[in-house]
């Protein structure tokens, strides 16, 4: 078992232990699961997609050796389906197998007063935890360990189930009207939120948050990040294709090339034994680097010139 | 409570970031759990707390650096007083290492006793240009003692008396009525006369004519400490101003801006004002946005409609369904882009296309004759280009509404349906021309809304080529629009009326 306080106890060693996870990130980046786990407080983190938002909550769960309970949200996500369910089908049968016993427990009440009566000492027991399903929430605060909670992508969920997350996530406790509050067991959960920005989050739910904002790295990061990831390739066609994808960011794009595809494109090539970028290498693997054909047809012109620069600046 | 960190974040609200509160509880138990040892540190942490959007980032970093600049700058100082002569190695290590105190027995002792906590003391406290130093540095050549007040108080060296003298100079001068940035020189130079600038610079001008070595050595030792002296008074005078000031003028100049005519404002105020739109955009945003409607149609919801009904003895009656449908509402906005209101145009358009959370289908057409539209333009690049192009592209020509409505009829009537709000943005000005009213007819029949916004003022319309009079009944709503006042308040409108 990871030894939690022992790795969170300064920002240089959590850095260390999520490089040893692969995960090569900034200082910024560390001092911010730094405070998380400290201050006990969520993170929200924004930026392009591909940087590794969701990534690093699910490093962090590997680093303290905590189980990840993902939410992913989507737009009409409510509470049935992120917070808790009754079992219905359960209580239904329930009712069903338990009507002689209730006649039993009726037989010789006088009156209906009475019944009712006898009815109150059972309590509201189809209303009880038993009967209760927790979603990922819920779950996340019944976790004995505590436990790495991800909601991904909160910026496709709805206004409501934003203000839904206030309560969770200001005081990690949830109120469902049939039982009462449930608060967090013994270790309050660590919140990673990752939005893409698509719309503005409310500021309720950013008061609440430390915000982190994850930008593209630059040439030296995303070499070490390569390194980490695909160890096998070579040196120097490493330091060719960051260049060259650094040089694509700077166009413009309909969608830039994000970490992840320059992750997918060393593989691609390392696939292909190529052991430095030429024109026509890059034009022939060009769309596992850019989704849209437009962007394909617009980079194509510049495919030289960014090529030759890239390899010229790494040699 | 930490006044230092209360007053950087008074910093960062006159710089407008906001901050409630609650992030100042957070911003202070961060700062208890980091310190205030490691910069870098400090500041990753801080920006995590305080700053919740990419802009409120970029602003936190520079005033983070301008506040903070402070206790580093002034611990460069001394060394430079210390003369060329010798020294250097020293000197160096002093201005390289602040923190750890690499200078002589006396700057050692004087970090034992600094109170840690406060950055500013702690290295002032290493930095102190004691006499010492000054003595070692000249050769030890003896010096003369200093006669002014503020000589005396300089070669004295003691941090806390001369941060005490030069706030209490500030008060005296008022300097947290500082409003502007070109008034910094100003405070700065009053905050040093109020100090005894003057007699100082006589004693060092009596010196430097006088005889003797010792007294020609303090005055060149008098003319360093005097300039050290004015770097922390210019950085104090900043500090006061990133406190008190900044605020004031830019309020001042964004509550003008507001009820200034679109076309009179001048290029370097669009930057400004393109703020403003998001701000107000925003706003209309943060209210309209929990207007949406929710139908509950579709998909039959079976463990709702079981639940609903287990008190009727399962007899399912009391349906629930699925599926919640968000109602979008379309908007067209057809606007003249001519030269007399094409300003106007750009601010509408960069209003619309800023509330593209709530207006998601917002499309955009562009005319002076012939009509064309840009909403493709807008989707690709930034609303200041898209303009740019647009303008160039449609802006050329005379106006001609009876054209402009020809095509608007061509490229998308048939899209124009009962959700559909059409803004036409235009002075109505047809040249004389056929106004093709009965275009608009057919839009006005099949439309939710048609509002017609005419930067013009009211008493103009109908004067001399002008057709509103003939447009207007066709209108569901007519409206003068020439100042952003005017535009945030059609457009909150106009969301009421459309989400």
């Amino acid at each position: 078992m990871a030894d939690v306080p022992q790795i969170a106890a300064s920002v240089v060693s959590l850095q260390q232990h999520l490089e040893a996870h692969r995960y090569i990130c900034s200082a910024q980046i560390a001092t911010a699961v730094y405070l998380a786990y400290h201050l006990r407080k969520p993170v929200l983190i924004e930026g392009p997609p591909g940087v590794g938002k969701t990534e690093l909550a699910k490093t962090t769960a590997e680093m303290f050796d905590l189980p990840l309970i993902r939410l992913q949200c989507y737009e009409g996500l409510d509470e049935a389906k992120a917070l808790y369910e009754w079992k219905y089908g359960k209580q239904l049968l329930y009712t069903q197998v338990l009507k002689q016993t209730l006649d039993e427990v009726l037989q010789g009440a006088k009156g209906f007063a009475e019944s009712v009566k006898r009815l109150h000492e059972f309590g509201d027991i189809f209303f009880s935890e038993e009967f209760l399903e927790a979603r990922p929430l819920l779950k996340a605060l019944q976790e004995e360990r505590g436990c790495v909670l991800l909601i991904d992508e909160v910026d496709k969920s709805d206004h409501e189930f934003e203000s839904l997350l206030l309560e969770i996530l200001s005081d990690y406790q949830v109120s469902i009207p049939e039982i009462g509050t449930v608060r967090a067991r013994r270790e309050p959960p660590l919140v990673f939120l990752t939005s893409n920005n698509t719309r503005e989050i409310s500021d309720a739910l950013k008061r609440r948050c430390l915000h982190l904002y994850i930008p593209f790295p630059d040439i030296e990061l995303e070499q070490r990040i390569i390194n980490a990831r695909v160890p096998a390739i070579p040196p120097q066609l490493r330091a060719q294709l960051v260049r060259f994808i650094h040089g694509l960011r700077d166009l413009d794009l309909k969608k830039v090339p994000s970490i992840s595809e320059t992750i997918d494109w060393a593989r691609t090539l390392l696939l292909l034994h190529a052991d430095r970028l030429d024109p026509e290498l890059v034009s022939n693997t060009m769309n596992v680097i850019l989704k849209f054909q437009e962007d394909i047809e617009n980079v194509q012109p510049e495919l030289r010139t960014l090529t030759e620069k890239a390899t010229k600046e790494s040699d | 409570m930490d006044q230092l960190l209360t007053q950087f974040i008074g910093a960062l609200r006159n710089a407008d970031i906001r901050i409630s509160t609650a992030e100042t509880l957070d911003a202070l138990s961060t700062v208890e759990l980091v310190g205030y040892s490691d910069r870098r540190l400090l500041k990753d942490s801080l920006s995590l707390v305080l700053p919740k959007t990419l802009d409120e980032k970029a602003a936190f970093d520079t005033c983070f650096d301008q506040f903070f600049s402070f206790g580093e700058r002034a611990s460069l100082p001394p060394a430079a007083a210390d003369s060329d002569v010798a020294l250097s190695g020293d000197a160096a290590g002093q201005a390289g290492n602040g923190q750890t105190g690499a200078g002589g027995d006396a700057q050692d002792q004087r970090t034992g006793n600094a109170r840690p906590g406060t950055p500013r003391q702690q290295t002032n406290a290493i930095t102190t240009p004691g006499q010492d130093d000054t003595t070692a540095a000249l050769g030890g050549g003896e010096m003369s003692e200093p006669q002014s007040p503020l000589g005396q108080l300089l070669v004295r060296g003691n941090q806390l008396e001369i941060t005490i003298a030069i706030n209490t100079a500030g008060r005296q001068v008022n300097v947290h009525e500082i409003e502007v940035f070109t008034q910094k020189g100003v405070y700065t130079r009053r905050i040093m006369d109020a100090m005894g600038q003057a007699e100082l610079q006589q004693e060092i001008t009596r010196l430097t004519d006088s005889a003797a070595i010792p007294d020609r050595r303090r005055a060149v030792d008098l003319t360093h400490r005097r300039d050290w002296l004015r770097e922390r008074v210019r950085d104090y005078v900043e500090h006061q101003f990133l406190l008190h000031a900044d605020v004031t003028g830019r309020r001042l100049r964004e509550d003008l801006l507001r009820d200034v005519r679109l076309s009179a404002l001048e290029q370097r105020h669009h930057r400004l004002l393109q703020d403003l739109v998001l701000r107000m955009a925003r706003r209309l945003i943060s209210e309209h946005s929990r207007r949406r409607k929710v139908f509950r149609r579709g998909q039959l919801h079976v463990p709702r409609t079981l639940r609903r009904n287990m008190k009727y003895d399962d007899a399912v009656f009391d349906l629930q369904w699925k599926s919640v449908k968000v109602d979008r509402p379309k908007v067209f906005a057809v606007c003249d882009v001519s030269g007399s209101v094409s300003a106007y145009a750009r601010f509408m358009l960069m209003f619309l296309y800023s509330l593209d959370e709530v207006l998601p289908k917002v499309r955009s057409f562009a005319f002076s004759s012939d009509l064309g539209e840009v909403s493709e333009l807008f989707a690709r690049t930034s609303v200041d280009e898209a303009i740019a192009i647009a303008l160039k592209q449609y802006g050329s020509g005379s106006t001609d509404y009876g054209q402009a409505f020809a095509d608007f009829r061509r490229l998308c009537l048939d899209e124009v349906d009962n959700r559909a709000t059409v803004i036409i943005l235009g002075d109505a000005r047809n040249n004389y021309g056929d106004a093709r009213t009965d275009v608009l007819k057919e839009l006005y029949d099949r439309s939710k809304r048609v509002i017609w916004l005419n930067p013009e003022p009211r008493t103009m319309w109908n004067t001399g080529d002008s057709e509103m009079r003939h447009y207007a009944p066709y209108c569901h709503q007519v409206d003068e629009c020439s100042t952003l006042a005017h535009l945030e308040r059609i457009v909150g409108r106009l969301l009421r009326a459309v989400v």
